[in-house]
């Protein structure tokens, strides 16, 4: 990469960076959507109300039943606070939610104009991409930051010995996460002339990426069709990872799927989506 | 030398338009260009291959010695645009739109810094440098986006209709500065117009583009001479019919929209006894009047049309085909 494509990154990014912040209206009503999931849909659906057995039963089979039904709890949620399942799952959706605006500037920088300023500069045609990926990434992380500290502030409760090592992890995942999702939809935004099909684009997607992963209810209970489709999923990756580092649910076997799933599906988005802006922007 | 170089330059849109027929063009090193014609006539067309925006359908096109579509990354480091659609950023500052484009350019920290001021100053935008551009008007975008296009020193800046929308003082500032431009840094300037009048007095020459083609090439001052003298146009009760045989300067009648447009070779002495033969034949004269050539003369000389400034807005239209298919 040469100096002059550097350069042609750094500043493209920084402009990103820069008119966003700039926006701070929009920054703020970024998380109400989020909010609103975490507090009506998490904070309504309390399990251990389901546990308060009715008056008159002997005291030793309301234990017993009791303690059967927090074995299934655990095995199902892998924690007694249904919250803490969702919560760390909907951190995932979260980044979709994001990502999948990401193609916006670019359809805008086209229709206002913009583009055509960058594109007769002598930088590589991917570079104006890639510096919409990267804002993506970095705005998606900012946002994460704050959702993070939203959820434990919810209640959120980590798993006993969670370190910084895992939350390293965590930030990895995500970042892996933003950074396909960020590609994918930019790439598709680069052919695209009306911001009307973006919107449409992420409305199509949002529903059935976050129903169709383990986001809200785990993959054991679903039927086999839905499952493969979960499978394929990124976010399913990414809510496998993440629980596995902040709850400490998951097999080893999954988690090391998931990492591989998940690196090598970000590589082939940011791959794919390099190509596209050579060959179409 | 010519720094722009074109052949048989077609450009076909999908759908059929034909915005380019066989272009033929060539502009040499150091001089201002003026490419002028009606709306849709292909100006904007011809930039944005010149610019390598848009790829040809057929024929070639040379920018600084390198080819447009095979070389066109040399072409862009030889070059700066300035398209004819707003394109400084409006909601970040005249400052760092310009440090943005120097970063474009591979140009960064101090050396950006004091390019971009230096030529702020130039266009006499200096104590507007840290406002947001949405706070400009709309002379000052144009100039803003003016020394944008030279943050790298181009060898040839790309002007597409420069001073569209923008009132007289306005206008006549962007003219001082592209003129200071070509003169002191040797820049070489094209530019597009359906001004006639401004392609006369701006430019070193000129090339009339009307469907596609070029139908005139040449300085001003030959095209205006080429067509051959001044025109009298009359308009009388009755008909010319040979009577006005007698006169030497008279090169040519035509009558065009039930009007009489005399083509002298001097009109201040024709005029006058073009007016006393008729008037010693009896016919009435309406009306007489003595139009020195203009470069509309030109165009209606060689596109049989008048000349309207004020055509239907076809490059809309082929705007946005030009969106639907960039390659």
């Amino acid at each position: 990469m040469s100096l002059t494509t550097l350069s042609g990154i750094s500043g493209l990014f920084a402009r990103e960076m820069k008119k966003w912040f700039r926006q701070r209206v929009q920054i703020v009503f970024a998380f109400v959507i989020p909010l609103m999931w975490l507090t009506l849909f998490g904070k309504s659906f309390n399990i251990a109300y389901f546990l308060n057995l009715p008056e008159g039963i002997p005291p030793d089979v309301k234990a017993i039943v009791q303690k059967a039904m927090e074995e299934i709890l655990l095995r199902v949620f892998g924690s007694l606070d249904y919250f803490n399942f969702f919560a760390v799952g909907m951190l995932s959706v979260f980044a979709l939610f994001t990502s999948m605006w990401s193609g916006m500037s670019l359809v805008f920088d086209r229709r206002l104009g913009y583009l055509e300023r960058f594109l007769v500069a002598p930088i590589p045609r991917e570079s104006i991409y890639l510096a919409k990926v990267f804002s993506a990434l970095a705005k998606g992380l900012i946002q994460f930051t704050i959702m993070l500290l939203i959820t434990f502030a919810l209640g959120l409760t980590p798993k006993q010995g969670f370190t910084a090592i895992d939350m390293m992890g965590l930030y990895m995942v995500i970042a892996g996460l933003i950074l396909a999702l960020s590609a994918i939809f930019t790439a598709i935004a680069i052919r695209i002339t009306s911001h009307d099909t973006v919107i449409s684009i992420a409305n199509l997607v949002n529903i059935p990426l976050m129903f169709t992963s383990n986001a809200i209810f785990p993959l054991e209970q679903m039927p086999d069709w839905m499952r493969v489709i979960a499978a394929v999923n990124p976010l399913t990756h990414s809510i496998t990872l993440t629980r596995y580092l902040v709850l400490g649910i998951g097999s080893q076997a999954q988690v090391i799927l998931s990492t591989f799933y998940l690196a090598g599906f970000t590589a082939v988005c940011v791959f794919l989506g390099v190509a596209a802006a050579r060959r179409y922007l | 030398m010519n720094i722009v170089e074109t052949r048989n330059l077609s450009v076909v849109y999908k759908g059929g338009v034909r915005a380019l027929d066989g272009l033929d063009l060539n502009v040499r090193e150091g001089e201002i260009f003026c490419l002028v014609g009606p709306n849709g006539a292909g100006k904007t067309t011809t930039m944005r291959v010149l610019t390598t925006l848009l790829r040809p359908t057929g024929g070639w096109a040379r920018v600084a010695g390198y080819d447009v579509v095979k070389e066109a990354g040399k072409v862009r480091k030889m070059i700066g645009y300035v398209p004819q659609n707003l394109s400084a950023d409006d909601e970040l500052t005249g400052m760092e739109n310009m440090i943005l484009q120097c970063r474009l350019y591979g140009i960064r920290g101090r050396e950006a810094r004091e390019r971009s001021l230096r030529l702020l100053e130039l266009v006499g935008l200096r104590e507007a440098a840290d406002r947001l551009v949405a706070s400009y008007s709309g002379g000052m975008r144009r100039r803003l986006e003016l020394a944008m296009g030279l943050v790298h020193t181009p060898r040839i800046l790309f002007l597409d209709e420069p001073t569209l929308g923008l009132d007289v003082h306005s206008r006549v500032m962007i003219w001082e500065h592209i003129r200071r431009l070509n003169h002191e840094e040797k820049t070489t300037i094209l530019f597009t117009t359906h001004y006639m009048d401004e392609a006369d007095k701006i430019s070193d020459r000129v090339a009339i583009i009307d469907h596609g083609k070029i139908v005139a090439m040449g300085r001003p001052e030959d095209l205006k001479s080429s067509i051959g003298g001044d025109v009298i146009k009359l308009k009388i009760n009755g008909r010319i019919n040979g009577i006005l045989s007698g006169i030497d300067e008279i090169i040519k009648v035509d009558e065009i929209d039930g009007e009489y447009r005399v083509k002298v070779k001097n009109g201040e002495e024709a005029l006058p006894r073009i007016l006393r033969i008729l008037e010693e034949r009896g016919i009435k004269v309406v009306y007489a009047s003595l139009v020195k050539p203009t470069l509309d003369q030109v165009f209606v000389e060689y596109t049989g049309r008048e000349y309207r400034e004020e055509e239907e807005h076809a490059d809309v239209r082929v705007m946005t085909y030009v969106r639907e298919r960039k390659r």
